[in-house]
């Protein structure tokens, strides 16, 4: 599209070149106008803080949750007396799950819209996207994005404000450990997020001296887990764990249950947290484990506070998307707070050195910006709920096992 | 013994998702087969089948005895609506008349799949229905795929007998033969048409009713499930409803095997690499024109 209309410009009638030149200068000046007007209004003007969020699109789901709990968390500022005296504004933009998108809206915001503070998108693709356009405009971000690749050191204005993907499934292993299971199974979806999820998983097995009998990727697209099921069985393991999405952990259960393939604990990263998990396997879904990175009855600062605001605000209960985006905008404030200006590098560094309670636990970051603090937590389908089953702590509800045979 | 139980299973296993996949692609291939339109909104059609099959569920407890009908009844009815309103409009003929109807059932896709994420949200959906085990001897089998391609292939078998045996068969046949050889010798082939498209549009409508309780469906699934549905009968030979059967059985097979022999990120691409060298040296497809509609 673009070639064409630069193929096309030189054709153009003289006078759109002309007109096209007065808008450009007319936009200049008012956009220096505007920041200078800005600039002067600063002590009573609102902050404007600025991201995407996948509002429309398949990936919409969970980025609603995350919407919501950046609007509360925003509210939740605001009735504290805002930030440097200021109230606090959000500002963003649908940008419907697509990277590109993501990149013109993140670059909107930072040069047309002139947020004073910028928070991240949802998914990790997407903050891997805009990170270099962040770090170009030396914009501190905290962004929930789980894989650790934003957060190698290329870009130093990004930090992670979510659970990092090696530890989604530590306390699984430890659990497992605690009851003497020796022997794994790992199925693996073949995409950024399970992968680098079974690299953590592999770790923490080996340094509890758990054996992996059974290691296997298959695509993201997988219908039949037959073949794959019956293998990893066929290594007899005492657990099989699976690296994946909400699909494929149902269809490697319905695999398992139709194929007699059993194990005395089945474990699965992302699928049990989700409630469809329940409504699509019945009571197939029963004895199944998952990992949340939060959970309503935790015991975290401000959490049962947060739940009823949240419900009395959206109508709905929060889910761990919506914890850590609200979780996201606590330690924003904090930030600001401690750099007590707006200046990006300073702010970052406060990011930094931050160690803050919020409703998703300890905010607290190594000097790469990743994330230390955040756990994540083991669940159990029980009669048809979700029990919080480790650590013993923070449980709601005993842990059963092993899983009986099908 | 156990090595030969095992292979005896995949092979089984594999004729059954066989079936499925041809209970998923012969709607398209009816339509294709009779009015050389390509239905790019098949994927879409089956996948909100699926996910009314999963309000159904969470409003009434209702299965897939319940499901099945009212899917295949509505999409009896939004089949025949998209003819009449959007296909009967378009000349078909022309020499663009393909290139026409695959946009308009690609603008129907994307509108549909748009709709589907209003009413239902993007996440993956799915239904507890045939979840136990079949026992055949000491082979145990997902109940929910033997039904599935048991009612695929009875579905496959009555739409045959229907196509070959029946009056009403024998006029879309030749309508599909030569629509203006059909329309000469005084035949409605708008009716026909009309009713073709109908007709594959259910079969979409009652294949995703049932598949939901193996393959869960998010509003944007349907894109992916054309594209699979399309690669059997192109393997098979447009229209050709045995090459569709023996195509959908190969593959069937071979998913389920090279997933066990090769890993499962192997086995998507030997499916593929098959396909194109059936489209290099046999270009009509397996069966050609020997069986079509």
């Amino acid at each position: 599209m673009a070639l064409f209309q630069r193929l096309r410009a030189p054709r153009r009638p003289i006078g759109h070149a002309l007109i096209a030149c007065l808008l450009l200068i007319a936009l200049a000046l008012s956009a220096c106008a505007s920041s200078t007007s800005g600039g002067g209004a600063s002590s009573s003007a609102p902050i404007r803080i600025g991201f995407s969020i996948t509002e429309t699109g398949p990936q919409s789901a969970p980025a609603k949750f995350d919407l919501q709990g950046y609007q509360l968390g925003a509210d939740a500022i605001n009735a504290q007396g805002g930030l440097l005296g200021r109230k606090v504004q959000l500002v963003y933009y649908d940008d419907q799950g697509s990277a590109s998108t993501a990149v013109q809206l993140y670059q909107r915001l930072i040069t047309s819209d002139k947020v004073d503070l910028l928070v991240g998108p949802y998914q990790t693709d997407l903050t891997s996207a805009i990170a270099p356009l962040v770090t170009r405009y030396k914009m501190a971000m905290p962004a929930m994005a789980a894989n650790l690749e934003p957060f190698s050191g290329r870009y130093p204005y990004l930090v992670q404000s979510i659970t990092q993907t090696p530890r989604y499934m530590i306390p699984v292993i430890d659990l497992a450990a605690t009851k003497g299971y020796k022997t794994l199974a790992l199925l693996i979806q073949d995409t950024a997020f399970p992968l680098e999820l079974a690299q953590g998983i592999k770790q923490e097995a080996a340094a509890r001296g758990i054996r992996v009998v059974f290691e296997a990727t298959y695509p993201a697209d997988t219908n039949d887990f037959t073949a794959l099921v019956l293998k990893a069985g066929a290594a007899k393991p005492d657990m099989i764990i699976g690296a994946t999405y909400l699909a494929d952990a149902e269809g490697i259960i319905r695999a398992a249950r139709a194929s007699n393939v059993n194990a005395k604990l089945f474990a699965f990263s992302i699928g049990p947290v989700e409630p469809e998990f329940g409504s699509a396997l019945g009571n197939a879904a029963n004895g199944i484990l998952g990992t949340t990175l939060w959970f309503p009855t935790l015991k975290t600062a401000g959490n049962a506070e947060f739940v009823q605001n949240f419900r009395a605000r959206f109508g709905r209960d929060p889910d761990y998307h919506a914890a850590m985006a609200y979780a996201t905008m606590q330690a924003l404030a904090a930030a600001v707070k401690m750099a007590g200006s707006l200046d990006q590098t300073k702010i970052r560094d406060a990011y930094l050195k931050l160690d803050l309670q919020t409703v998703a636990g300890e905010f607290k970051l190594n000097n790469l910006g990743q994330q230390l603090g955040y756990q994540s937590y083991v669940l159990q389908w029980q009669n048809g709920k979700q029990e919080l089953v480790w650590p013993p702590a923070v449980a709601t509800s005993p842990v059963q096992l092993p899983h009986p045979n099908w | 013994m156990l090595q030969l139980q095992t292979y005896l299973l995949l092979l089984l296993t594999g004729i059954m998702w066989g079936g499925v996949y041809l209970l998923m692609a012969s709607g398209l291939n009816l339509i294709y087969g009779v009015m050389k339109v390509v239905n790019l909104a098949h994927g879409d059609f089956i996948v909100v089948a699926g996910l009314l099959a999963v309000t159904l569920y969470g409003a009434f407890r209702a299965g897939p005895a319940l499901a099945i009908p009212v899917a295949t009844l509505l999409f009896l009815l939004v089949g025949g609506l998209v003819y009449r309103g959007l296909l009967a409009r378009v000349e078909t003929t022309a020499p663009q008349g393909e290139l026409r109807t695959l946009l308009i059932t690609f603008g129907l896709s994307s509108i549909i799949s748009n709709i589907a994420l209003l009413i239902w949200g993007g996440q993956y959906q799915s239904v507890p229905f045939f979840q136990s085990a079949v026992h055949l001897g000491a082979l145990f089998f997902p109940e929910s795929l033997l039904v599935s391609s048991l009612l695929a292939f009875a579905l496959a078998f009555a739409v045959q007998l229907w196509l070959t045996r029946t009056r009403s068969g024998r006029l879309v046949r030749a309508t599909a033969q030569s629509e203006l050889g059909a329309a000469s010798c005084g035949l409605n082939t708008g009716r026909i048409r009309l009713l073709t498209f109908a007709l594959g549009a259910a079969m979409a409508g009652a294949a995703g009713a049932l598949t939901v309780v193996l393959i869960p469906v998010q509003a944007a699934s349907g894109g992916f499930m054309t594209v699979q549905a399309f690669t059997l009968i192109a393997l098979g030979g447009l229209g050709n409803y045995l090459g569709a059967l023996l195509a959908a059985i190969l593959l069937g097979v071979i998913e389920v095997s090279s997933s066990y022999f090769l890993g499962a990120s192997a086995a998507s691409a030997v499916i593929y690499v098959i396909f194109i060298l059936v489209l290099i040296v046999r270009p009509q497809g397996l069966l050609g024109q020997r069986g079509r509609i």
